[in-house]
């Protein structure tokens, strides 16, 4: 009950946290210096560039300039992207496809990994596997993925030499069509294995890197609520049947175990979303993170703007559906208990 | 007020009351958090950075005339550990190592005290006047906190950082105004939850002036769950401030180890592995040692929310 009603909350407030959100973007695009600067060339003219603060609103008040700004967000103009040389709605949506491909292929890495650790740690309470679990939980949230990210490149790619950098083998990515932007699945939609293997074989190393940290979350978590699920009645009862631990363990602990682990999804994919930046530097990997970390470097405020106001909105919309997921879940729990 | 009233105060109150009644308490709690070997594990390796740092003049000659300026050794680039001179080898561009991994630790205490320092003084201020004023102006700052959250940490201490220009100074900004929503949002429920707790009516009854019961009652039972905060936090802070520099938001050539990470990683292709992988190890050590201590403080402190 408490949940739903904390749901319901969230949703009424939601309007207002996107409003507080888009004010501070826009903030973010108004403190740091000239908003063109980056549109700027040398050999301009004052008149030109006087032009062109003319052109982007800069001589109205504030709030004018907030609700234009707001307005051409709506309409789904999110200015001119510097460091891509277009408009930023031209290249979101290919920069998306390919960190939503990392960012799956990493969360399928974390949720198996995590819940399969979680579960053989929590059924071996305090014992050597449990610990060691234990250990690697805590290194997981303490890692700092930039230095974790060049590891495995210095041992898979420099010495082992199993794995690759980049998204792709230029020839083969430009061997097919590119309908949905995701290398897999457009691999796949050509009916090329070369490039599906390509893709994958790329994929592996990113993939393992950034599911690293959720990874380690989801294992905490799944460990501790199934420790606490084996000391329930239930199990007791389960066990007095005669079920062998395995079931007992499949069928009614892990299930109800899972349930609370559900809550960690949100808290994993926001470290998806911000290891994504540093990963995809590292492995020269074409996604929204790079395009991020560009626009940082060279100043180009309205790509910053477009990906924070972009991430945050996700991240929103992520953590929603967790709750009411959660919410959902609850309910069936005490309906079914 | 004599001592046989104390069994009937509650168990939260633990900073209150005579000295000797705080000492031996403090003292069991030391030994409470001592007697978990990660957690102590956690504190060695605080102190052993900590100390790296206070030492790092000592160790190292301190560069001229900025000793947070890595120094460059140009007759010894891409030297590899064991190079005399150079004990953990040099970057492409003659920077020692070991100076960066030293003089780094000073860094990254400085950034850690700042920032925690800072959110936690502006935290305690906003969370106290939510939770004391309440109505209005309570929703007021919770919606501001709402907000705040609801940007990922990383993401938007990057897009600060960026707007404001690369420099550390701007690092340590944008991480204050980050990191400061927790600790209102811990003081303000601990504000509400002892504004309804018993003996803050008894004192009031007795006559106590507001900011009396404020600092004689409210504060002192809100210190636990901020100091486990700021102990987690000292980690995280260093933990996302290295990434932001790793970035590139930091002075090129400042002696910090997300700068020496990034410096390091153009050679890692010719398998000069050393330059990015001491300065990020550290970075590792530092955070899990606070998460660690954090982790462990949490448990004895706070038992109900304990993790295991």
């Amino acid at each position: 009950m408490q949940i739903r009603e904390y749901v319901i909350r969230r949703l009424l407030i939601l309007p207002l946290i996107l409003i507080g959100t888009s004010l501070i973007v826009f903030t973010l695009g108004r403190v740091g210096g000239n908003p063109i600067a980056i549109y700027l060339e040398h050999e301009m003219t004052p008149e030109e560039v006087a032009q062109l603060e003319d052109r982007y609103g800069l001589n109205d008040s504030l709030p004018e300039q907030y609700v234009a700004w707001l307005g051409g967000v709506l309409r789904g103009d999110l200015g001119f992207s510097g460091v891509s040389a277009a408009p930023v709605m031209d290249v979101l949506p290919r920069r998306l496809a390919a960190t939503l491909e990392l960012s799956i292929a990493a969360a399928i890495v974390a949720i198996s990994m995590g819940i399969g650790l979680g579960t053989f740690a929590g059924a071996r309470r305090d014992r050597l596997p449990d610990h060691l679990t234990r250990v690697f939980a805590i290194s997981g949230a303490a890692t700092p993925i930039f230095w974790f990210a060049i590891v495995m490149l210095i041992i898979f790619w420099v010495y082992l030499g199993w794995f690759p950098v980049g998204r792709s083998d230029a020839t083969i990515f430009a061997s097919i069509p590119h309908p949905t932007g995701v290398y897999t699945i457009d691999a796949v939609l050509a009916g090329s294995w070369t490039a599906f293997r390509d893709a994958i074989w790329h994929l592996v190393l990113p993939a393992v890197t950034l599911g690293y940290g959720a990874t380690a979350i989801i294992t905490r978590m799944m460990r501790s609520s199934l420790a606490e699920e084996l000391n329930e009645d239930y199990v007791d009862a389960a066990r007095a049947k005669g079920l062998p631990e395995r079931l007992v363990l499949r069928r009614h602990a892990r299930r109800n175990a899972l349930i609370p682990t559900v809550t960690v999804i949100g808290l994993g994919f926001g470290f998806l979303l911000q290891g994504s930046v540093v990963v995809e530097i590292i492995f020269i990997w074409p996604g929204l993170g790079r395009w991020m970390a560009d626009a940082v470097l060279r100043g180009d405020q309205a790509t910053i703007m477009a990906y924070v106001l972009f991430t945050s909105i996700l991240f929103l919309i992520v953590n929603l559906i967790v709750d009411i997921l959660y919410a959902y879940l609850d309910r069936r729990v005490v309906l079914g208990g | 007020m004599v001592d046989t009233a104390a069994p009937r105060e509650p168990l939260t109150r633990t900073e209150s009351g005579p000295l000797a009644v705080r000492l031996r308490r403090a003292g069991e709690l030391t030994r409470e958090v001592l007697r978990n070997p990660t957690t102590l594990m956690g504190l060695i390796v605080i102190v052993t950075l900590i100390s790296l740092a206070f030492l790092a003049p000592l160790l190292t000659e301190p560069n001229r005339p900025d000793a947070y300026q890595m120094p460059r050794d140009w007759g010894a680039t891409n030297a590899p550990p064991g190079t005399p001179g150079h004990l953990l080898g040099t970057t492409s561009t003659g920077g020692d190592v070991l100076y960066g991994v030293l003089w780094g630790a000073r860094t990254s205490l400085r950034m850690s005290l700042i920032v925690v320092g800072v959110t936690m003084t502006v935290g305690t201020i906003m969370g106290s006047i939510a939770g004391f004023i309440g109505g209005k102006v309570d929703e007021f700052i919770m919606r501001i906190v709402d907000v705040l959250l609801a940007i990922p940490e990383l993401i938007f201490a990057l897009a600060i950082a960026a707007v404001l220009g690369p420099s550390f100074a701007n690092i340590i900004f944008a991480l204050s105004v980050v990191f400061w929503v927790k600790y209102a949002r811990i003081i303000r429920g601990q504000i509400i939850h002892v504004k309804h707790n018993e003996y803050v009516d008894s004192a009031r009854v007795i006559g106590d002036s507001k900011l009396n019961i404020y600092r004689k009652d409210v504060l002192p039972n809100s210190v636990t769950p901020v100091v486990v905060q700021a102990t987690l936090d000292m980690g995280n802070i260093v933990l996302v401030g290295a990434t932001l520099s790793f970035i590139g938001l930091a002075e090129a050539g400042l002696a910090e180890w997300g700068v020496l990470v990034s410096e390091g990683q153009a050679g890692i292709s010719s398998g000069r592995w050393w330059a990015s992988t001491f300065p990020g190890a550290m970075v590792f050590l530092w955070a899990l040692a606070f998460n660690l201590l954090g982790d462990g403080l949490r448990d004895v402190l706070d038992p109900r929310t304990g993790g295991r």
